[in-house]
């Protein structure tokens, strides 16, 4: 049975990258009209739309079209930049690096913050640490990221000046944005933090671990613990895409040479072959980190039998 | 033989949304060493509060307002949490609970929440932990012990769990142990082999045991003392032979006079009119005078206090 | 009873209450109440729509007038809160904001409840493989940031607020579909049901009288918990560059345009960043009453 459950999730995730695929590739056939002239703007040549159209197969039919894109993806071929005339794949692979520092400090930021005071709530409940940490959660989602980003960059980048406030130039400069994603994102783990570890505290089975004469702090760190974190997977699987796109609004914001604000720039620039291989990339990213959440859960709660 | 434990006058009460519940109203047991003291009542009448008290796991909007709980000798009730938890739990007093699948944690195996216990109170090696482990899990009866160490517990059958948690608690050696209704989640067939275990426990190891439930054919079989409770109070306690074939309290009267079968419990016994007294704002005088036949005047002015009408038999009751 | 044990009495109460149906409505109504901080919500949300029905009476100025010699002036008596790199006065640009604000944030809710609601009924209701379909379009959708896809996706479509809105709308809907779904899936065993097929009521009527306004109630609540996230990305989408173009006042947009004149001029952002935070916020009180209201026994505090 176990198996059976594993074969139709990996299917699942089969079909899920072969429909975010589909996706990102019909993006660009949204709008009416002749996708060569969208991509090079109403002033283009004649002679650069025919060679669009001939490099990107326009005038076949839409299969066509998506087969020979897919099968360029598979052999790492993502196209040309129409801004840059550089290849995309290469554009990618520089500007990679800078978003998953980004988005891994943001989250690493989120979940530590968040579940420390999640558990420090739940263990001190109804104190104003408690009622502190639900507000302070919902004050964090209201206020959206790139404001938030804004503001920091103007209290410690321009008045306080404490940190740079744009570019790349090494970890003062990644404190800023990476706190404007991690701040925002630790609400959603702070609450429900809070609220598994209330639920684990109040089982048996903790009762059971006290009434054995353990420790509270065991009892804690131990018993409770291990138990109320496991859901903290699955939320860190469900958060990705909203980190992943608070990181590109936030690369915008600090001017952080990432994906992002490539991905930004080249939707306002009508680069798609750009944007169509980033929409690319993150999705089929968001889809595997779901799979290994899955499988990380399934290795740290010994009662899933692979029941779907 | 010397009391093991004391309950003295404890009196004790929660604060709830609703007001407060006077949960134990000026409650007195004592368990003797080696006994097995049954002590029954319906859902609500303070019996499980009273273990919990005893092991000192209670909710936080517990006040105790008066008495004490003296065990070997000592008042545990006022100690504080620390020295409760580090003295006391677990290697003097242990307790076993209801529902066997909510009380193992599922993420750990059995092994390691045995070894845990143990490794609380002495040293040893790896291997030898494991064998110790083997030992205890033997010792409640279970079949393939060896088997059973990596095993998680959603993986158990109830039988088997609830011998695992007597294990596990047994580990601690203690000195009384509390029984919370163990056998009230287990199936009838399983309940003969849990009571087999049980009774060996006391045969072999002389183990003091409290047992809280409301099934009267396990008391009867296997208790040496019974205590009555009732809305809070302990309306009676003589030996088992005594309350079954004796009865003097009005409502142990009725208890026990309505026993039809092995299985009878006392949420079977719809011959008591009335019901159990809310405990927000209780009746005044005796608690059960409302529905007893033998009720007078003095009953609904004067709570009746324990007293001693023949050897090792005491009751609360104003006509007796 | 023999055991009138208070707290199950009462939860037994609430539960008889709760299917029916009107007076499920005034005991939802009576817990909100109670929550201050959606009291609060409420007070505030007021507020801003009153400011954005309002806007054209209360502003001191026309928010599109420039007045290049006066730009960038710091809050002032003429000015409450400055004004602009063009001259426009902020605080009736701010006002005017909220009106773009608020129909954007609504209409995106409505687009995306509506393809929620439909696709959640038929995925609850029918099953098999309708509901398997529909559920790997969500799994699929779910695979990409909402921003980020919105954004692409009303780029292509071109500038403009309704292709926001539809933007948002084709991405957004999955959290309802969900919803309603699962709560399909609760009363589609009822016995009413059933009953209603053994007499030989035809499946559309079915779904009209029972499905239906089952999905309906959840729906609006939705929409009123989504707000918030309607909200603060149709602003990120202006502040990107894509949606609502100049010269329209919208938060959105105004904080991008001030984040050039940030150390000369920082009360451009801020004062739309404000709102944009005060107004979300009033949305989130409300939508956590709401949520409390419904259910109580969740998990939440």
């Amino acid at each position: 049975m176990k198996n059976k459950y594993w074969v139709m999730r990996i299917l699942r995730t089969i079909i899920t990258a072969f429909g975010v695929t589909l996706i990102a590739f019909l993006i660009l056939h949204l709008t009416p009209g002749d996708p060569a002239r969208i991509m090079l703007g109403p002033y283009a040549s004649e002679e650069n739309l025919a060679a669009v159209r001939a490099k990107y197969k326009l005038d076949q039919p839409l299969y066509t079209q998506y087969i020979s894109w897919m099968g360029n993806v598979f052999k790492g071929d993502f196209g040309t930049s129409i801004r840059y005339n550089r290849d995309v794949g290469q554009l990618i692979a520089e500007r990679a690096g800078p978003t998953l520092i980004l988005t891994g400090s943001g989250l690493l930021i989120a979940v530590i913050f968040g579940v420390l005071l999640g558990i420090l709530a739940a263990l001190k409940r109804n104190s104003f640490l408690d009622y502190f940490t639900t507000f302070q959660a919902m004050f964090w989602i209201s206020i959206p990221s790139f404001w938030l980003g804004i503001l920091l960059l103007y209290i410690f980048g321009l008045q306080l000046r404490w940190v740079p406030i744009a570019g790349l130039m090494g970890f003062s400069s990644l404190i800023l944005p990476a706190l404007s994603i991690g701040l925002r994102e630790e609400a959603w783990f702070a609450r429900p933090m809070r609220s598994e570890m209330l639920e684990v505290l109040n089982q048996d089975y903790i009762k059971a671990a006290k009434a054995k004469g353990l420790k509270y702090s065991v009892v804690v760190m131990k018993h409770a613990l291990r138990n109320a974190l496991i859901p903290i997977v699955t939320m860190l699987a469900l958060r990705l895409p909203w980190i992943i796109g608070g990181a590109v609004v936030i690369e915008v914001v600090f001017s952080w040479g990432g994906l992002g604000s490539l991905l930004v720039n080249s939707v306002l620039a009508r680069d798609y072959p750009v944007v169509q291989s980033i929409l690319l990339l993150i999705s089929i990213t968001v889809v595997l980190a779901n799979l290994l959440a899955d499988i990380i859960y399934a290795v740290v709660d010994p009662r899933i039998k692979g029941e779907g | 033989m010397n009391d093991i434990l004391k309950i003295d006058n404890l009196k004790l009460s929660f604060d709830t949304e609703e007001g407060k519940v006077e949960a134990l109203d000026e409650v007195n047991l004592s368990i003797k060493e080696g006994e097995f003291h049954g002590l029954i009542g319906e859902t609500g009448c303070g019996k499980s509060v009273t273990g919990q008290t005893i092991i000192g796991l209670l909710d936080n909007n517990a006040k105790i307002e008066k008495g004490s709980i003296y065990y070997k000798g000592k008042d545990i009730l006022h100690l504080k949490e620390k020295e409760f938890q580090r003295n006391i739990r677990g290697n003097e007093i242990a307790m076993i609970f209801q529902d066997p699948s909510s009380s193992l944690n599922p993420v750990f195996t059995i092994q390691n929440q045995i070894e845990e216990v143990l490794k609380m109170y002495r040293k040893a090696s790896k291997k030898e932990f494991k064998d110790i482990v083997i030992e205890e899990l033997k010792k409640v009866k279970l079949p393939d012990a060896e088997n059973l160490l990596s095993k998680y517990p959603h993986e158990l059958s109830g039988g088997m769990k609830q011998r695992v948690m007597i294990a596990m608690m047994l580990a601690c050696s203690p000195s009384l142990l509390i029984a919370d209704e163990p056998t009230t989640a287990l199936d009838v067939s399983i309940q003969s082999q849990f009571l087999k275990v049980i009774k060996e426990l006391k045969e072999k190891f002389k183990m003091t045991i409290l047992y809280i439930t409301h099934n009267l054919a396990v008391v009867s079989e296997i208790c040496d003392t019974v205590s009555v409770m009732y809305a809070g109070r302990i309306v009676e306690t003589a030996s088992v032979h005594n309350i079954f074939k004796n009865p003097q309290h009005p409502y142990t009267n009725k208890l026990i006079h309505s026993i039809l079968g092995v299985e009878t419990t006392l949420e079977d016994l719809e011959e008591i009119p009335g019901s159990v007294p809310r405990l927000i704002n209780p009746p005044k005088g005796c608690r059960f005078h409302p529905r007893c036949e033998e009720a007078v005047d003095i009953c609904s002015k004067e709570r009746p206090y324990l007293k001693e009408i023949s050897e090792n038999h005491i009751v609360a009751c104003h006509r007796r | 009873m023999a055991n009138s044990e208070n707290y199950n009495e009462i939860i037994n109460d609430i539960s008889n209450l709760k299917k029916q149906k009107s007076s499920q409505l005034s005991l939802v109504w009576a817990r909100f109440k109670k929550n201050r901080l959606a009291l609060i919500g409420f007070i505030i949300i007021f507020i801003i729509i009153f400011i954005a029905i309002f806007a054209p009476l209360i502003s001191p100025y026309d928010p599109l007038d420039t007045d290049p010699i006066n730009r960038l002036q710091a809050p002032s008596k003429e000015h409450w809160l400055g004004t602009d790199e063009l001259g426009r006065d902020v605080l009736s640009r701010t006002f005017y904001g909220s009106r773009i604000a608020l129909q954007i944030g609504l209409l995106i809710v409505l687009f995306e409840g509506a393809i929620g609601i439909f696709l959640g009924v038929l995925a609850g209701f029918f099953g098999g493989l309708t509901d398997w379909i529909i559920m790997r379009l969500v799994d699929i959708l779910r695979s990409f940031p909402v921003i980020i896809l919105a954004m692409a996706i009303a780029g292509i479509m071109g500038q403009g607020v309704y292709n926001v809105v539809i933007a948002l709308g084709i991405v957004g809907w999955t959290t309802y579909a969900r919803m309603i779904r699962s709560k399909i899936l609760t009363i589609k065993n009822s016995d009413y049901i059933e009953a209603a097929y053994s007499i030989g009521e035809s499946t559309p009527s079915i779904i009209w009288r029972y499905v239906l306004p089952n999905a309906i109630p959840t729906a609006i609540i939705m929409m009123a918990i989504m707000m918030p996230t309607a909200l603060i990305a149709s602003a990120t989408l202006s502040f990107l560059g894509v949606g609502v173009q100049p010269p329209t006042p919208d938060w959105g947009s105004m904080i991008s345009a001030g984040r050039d004149y940030l150390i000369r001029a920082p009360w451009i952002s801020t004062s739309a960043g404000l709102f944009i935070m005060v107004t979300v916020l009033g949305f989130n009180f409300i939508g956590d009453g709401l949520r409390d209201a419904l259910d109580p026994t969740t998990k939440r505090n």
